[in-house]
């Protein structure tokens, strides 16, 4: 079911900072739904709004067709999991999951019987009578799932739940928690700053900065197809470019002139113009690097350059290479056995080659977010001088 | 890498300092000398005198019974003064916070002193009501300190998780809040308590005939005879206090 | 109501009592003892009609200069020796083995729990004239058979340091126990020898606690009161017992007030540097603080 929750031109400012800027969207039922963005980009706030914490100063949050912008936290049907679990020290594990349906006056039979049921979810029954402190995090952060969803909420806020634990627990808990969803089938509103989370998870994304959505869309279409230069370079690493179309091809595709680099060939999915100035995105994997120059092909880009810098990282190796006035970084999977081959390495005149159709036009773009880019600047400066 | 042994010594020598008197009191309560001079052999009549007399329980049940009253009240006003002073950040409660603040540091004496001068100006009869005021008035600013530093600790996303799952404002207060800054609440009220018992100063301003308290009745006891009561006295309170400081202690570690 | 009105109302509504109790029983008080230092005082015991500036001018009284400086220098000294020793005891105490700093911090606090009047009659049969330190002292040689150990200025000073220690203590161990030793090691790495690492690195980083321990001991021994009147004798009173004995001896409440707000001044000046110290996070100086009480 689409527009099962929708935010109409939401606001929310805290003096002058304007934490949330007239955002709208809209959630289908059952599906994962992440808001995605750096610190201090509004997802946060979104999300207390949903939850009842915060009274958005302007628009509204509807809920299966009812107006709950107004109504206080114990009245919507809106759960939330907490960055810090929010796990009352005072209580046993067991106790903590019947809170909710404590405060909604269920039987004592019915809580007993859903308590048992979420801490089988959970795989924690051995556990019901500990206390909070004695549990560990990868626990906690289950305790504090089971403890909203006991709840039948009709929507499960999670703000940053796996922030707190080391990398591999975050992998884990991420199975799991894709598990429970399948398990439970309701609708998640996931607020991340990191973007594997957000992919490995998300049905759909939203990507935010600065109070504001950047662009929605599927995982695949948000990393393949970023819409702005922020989304490009905040959800993977990415080359930049700026052009002047020269020459619209037959077909799709169109010549470009870039300052300081060769003519590149590009798809036109935007059907731009001659004389039409263009910002291209090119991800790191889309090149193939070659020590010999390889058989040219109609739509295939083919540049040379110099690497300058070389990680090694097991499955696969990061190459920054010098061409004309650029750097670019690229990666190179490993699908064969290493020892065997020589690999590229520093100094050696390298060739480049990457399809037409494997670069993205970006709609807007702004110098600025290249810091968000994780290149290393060897020279300290920009890639481009 | 080799630590300096001085600190060391210095603790050492300090906790001598402070236990070489306590212990020579303790002893001279077995004294069978007037005056705690020399030793004149083994006795226990002080204790037996200390207990015979009537003074002592009387003057005993008064520092209680104001010890309590001022407990109750410091802690309700207290308590309310810490969650004012946690939760709002205005130009009342800046200067709110400086008048809970300022009689932790003024000297005793002071206090006494101004208090003693704002009773007789209003022409209030001294006596154990003047007694419980003042008392209360020192208390409220310590209940409110000890129970401020503990809501500083509080983590309010606990507040917003209870009303998330259903709980009213009211009840989220009553059923989380409460139960996690209780600790808070009792360590000001037990410091309340003793400091109402301890207190001589103050008290030695305010107070009027017939209402005589423990600690007056041991300065009056030391002024003019009867020394070798306060040793006996004495080493009964240190065994309050010890057994009451251990107890604390360890039902603190048992619940953390 | 407006949600602000009814915010601000609720914050009136829980401000208030403390509010009020302490202005009417604290802040007035205080007033009235400035005020009434400018009174004139009836021979029978009572306040006079009028405003006169004569109280303040009998203060020029000879007597008073002598017992001004006696309690500025004890309350100095006293406050010099109580952190010279709360300092490595502090240390000593955050630095030991959970287990023995249990029991250095326990056998502190008890003390600090005891009551004051009886930790200051010890003192009294310890020195009694015919005490057994007394005694000790003569078979040792060590004093003459009619010295008096008590009576005099200088145990005034021993007893307020008695008194007075755990509360220095206290505050410098909370403090030494947040202390991060590794800066230790980091200077002692980058060549500083054990005692510039201790007054440039470690004194740094306690010195809340130990401004904390200042206004905890200076404070009160200014306005000592019970331990010159007990082991001091005629010659060793503090402007404390000037206040008392103006009070209830002479029942000249101008004369007492006049001294009590004097002394309401000198605390202020400590308190002021320290505030300055630790603008925004003055340092709590509960005589029993949070440290003990919880």
């Amino acid at each position: 079911m689409a527009d099962f929750l929708v935010f109409e031109g939401v606001s929310k400012h805290y003096g002058e900072i304007r934490a949330v800027d007239s955002v709208s969207l809209s959630i289908n039922k059952g599906e994962i739904f992440s808001l995605l963005g750096p610190s201090g980009c509004g997802k946060t706030t979104l999300l207390r709004c949903c939850a009842g914490f915060e009274a958005p100063d302007a628009g509204r949050i509807i809920l299966d067709g009812r107006d709950i912008t107004g109504l206080p936290p114990h009245e919507r049907k809106v759960n939330t999991v907490f960055q810090n679990y929010a796990l009352f020290p005072h209580l046993t594990i067991r106790d903590n999951i019947a809170f909710g349906p404590r405060m909604a006056r269920w039987t004592k039979g019915e809580i007993d019987k859903e308590v048992a049921r979420m801490l089988e979810l959970i795989q924690m029954e051995d556990y019901a009578d500990r206390k909070v402190t004695e549990i560990s995090g990868g626990q906690k952060q289950r305790v504090a799932i089971a403890r909203a969803l006991i709840n039948r909420p009709q929507v499960l806020l999670l703000d940053e739940p796996l922030a707190a634990l080391d990398l591999k627990l975050r992998q884990r808990m991420l199975v799991e928690l894709d598990a429970i969803h399948d398990e439970v089938g309701i609708t998640f509103v996931y607020v991340t700053h990191d973007q594997g989370e957000a992919m490995g998870i998300s049905d759909r994304i939203a990507a935010m900065n600065r109070g504001r959505i950047e662009q929605i869309g599927r995982p695949v279409e948000i990393y393949e197809a970023p819409r702005s230069s922020f989304v490009a370079a905040f959800i993977g690493d990415t080359n930049f470019f700026d052009g002047i179309v020269t020459e619209v091809m037959d077909g799709p595709y169109c010549r470009l002139r870039i300052e300081g680099f060769p003519d590149v060939l590009a798809w036109n999915d935007k059907g731009l113009l001659p004389g039409n100035a263009v910002h291209l995105s090119l991800r790191p994997e889309k090149f193939k690097i070659w020590r010999e120059l390889p058989e040219p092909l109609p739509n295939r880009n083919l540049v040379q350059g110099t690497v300058e810098d070389v990680i090694y990282l097991g499955s696969h190796t990061k190459y920054w290479v010098r061409v004309e006035d650029y750097r670019l970084g690229l990666h190179q999977q490993h699908s064969r056995y290493l020892l065997d081959t020589r690999p590229i390495t520093w100094g050696e005149k390298v060739w480049l080659s990457w399809f037409a159709d494997d670069s993205c036009m970006l709609e807007r773009y702004k110098a600025e977010d290249e810091n968000l880019l994780v290149l290393p600047d060897t020279e300290a400066e920009p890639a481009r001088a | 890498m080799k630590r300096s042994r001085v600190p060391f010594y210095t603790t050492l020598a300090v906790l001598v300092f402070f236990y070489l008197p306590l212990i020579i009191l303790s002893v001279n309560s077995f004294n069978d000398s007037r005056y705690g001079g020399p030793w004149n052999g083994f006795t226990v009549r002080w204790y037996v005198r200390l207990f015979q007399d009537r003074q002592i329980w009387h003057a005993l049940q008064n520092t209680l019974v104001i010890a309590v009253g001022a407990t109750v009240v410091s802690m309700v006003v207290g308590t309310m003064a810490a969650f004012a002073l946690n939760r709002y950040r205005s130009r009342l409660q800046m200067t709110h916070y400086g008048m809970i603040y300022a009689p932790l540091i003024v000297p005793d004496i002071l206090m006494g002193m101004s208090l003693l001068l704002f009773f007789v100006a209003l022409n209030v009869k001294l006596g154990l009501f003047t007694i419980f005021l003042a008392h209360v008035t020192f208390c409220v600013s310590y209940v409110a300190m000890v129970v401020l530093s503990r809501l500083q600790d509080f983590d309010f996303s606990l507040m917003e998780a209870a009303q998330d799952l259903g709980a009213s404002h009211w009840t989220a207060f009553r059923r989380v809040m409460l139960p996690l800054i209780m600790p808070g609440i009792a360590a000001g009220g037990l410091l309340a308590f003793t400091l109402s018992l301890d207190d001589f100063v103050v008290t030695f301003f305010v107070a009027g005939p017939g209402s005589t308290t423990l600690p007056i009745h041991i300065y009056s006891m030391m002024k003019h005879g009867a020394p070798a009561v306060i040793n006996a006295l004495s080493v009964i309170l240190l065994l309050v206090t010890f057994v009451l400081v251990s107890a604390s202690r360890t039902i603190r570690e048992k619940l953390s | 109501m407006t949600t602000v009105a009814k915010k601000k109302w609720h914050e009136w509504l829980i401000t208030g009592p403390s509010f009020i109790w302490l202005l009417i029983f604290f802040i007035i008080p205080t007033m009235i003892v400035f005020a009434i230092t400018f009174k004139p005082s009836t021979p029978f015991g009572g306040i006079g009609d009028g405003w006169t500036l004569n109280t303040l001018f009998s203060l020029r009284n000879p007597n008073y200069p002598a017992i001004i400086w006696r309690t500025v220098w004890l309350s100095v000294v006293s406050t010099a020796i109580c952190l010279l020793l709360a300092v490595p005891c502090g240390y000593c105490i955050a630095r030991a083995p959970k287990r023995s700093r249990d029991i250095l911090l326990l056998l502190v606090i008890i003390p600090f729990w005891t009551n004051f009047l009886i930790r200051i009659f010890a003192w009294k049969v310890l020195l009694h004239p015919e005490g057994m330190l007394k005694q000790a002292l003569v078979f040792l040689h060590l004093c003459s058979p009619d010295a008096t150990l008590l009576y005099n200025p200088v145990t005034v000073l021993l007893v307020i340091i008695y008194t007075y220690l755990p509360f220095a203590i206290l505050p410098v161990y909370a403090a030494a126990e947040k202390f991060d030793y590794s800066l230790i090691e980091a200077a002692r790495d980058l060549g500083a020898s054990h005692f510039r690492a201790f007054r440039r690195i470690f004194l740094p980083g306690i010195s809340r606690g130990v401004w904390t321990a200042v206004l905890m001991v200076f404070i009160p021994a200014l306005g000592s009161y019970v331990i010159p009147d007990i082991v001091g004798g005629p010659g060793s009173e503090m402007i404390g017992n000037k206040i008392a004995q103006r009070t209830f001896v002479d029942r000249n409440l101008p004369h007492a007030s006049a001294l009590a707000a004097l002394l309401t001044l000198a605390v202020m000046v400590p308190l002021m540097i320290t505030l300055v110290h630790h603008y925004r996070q003055p340092p709590v100086a509960p005589k029993k603080g949070k440290e003990a009480a919880q």
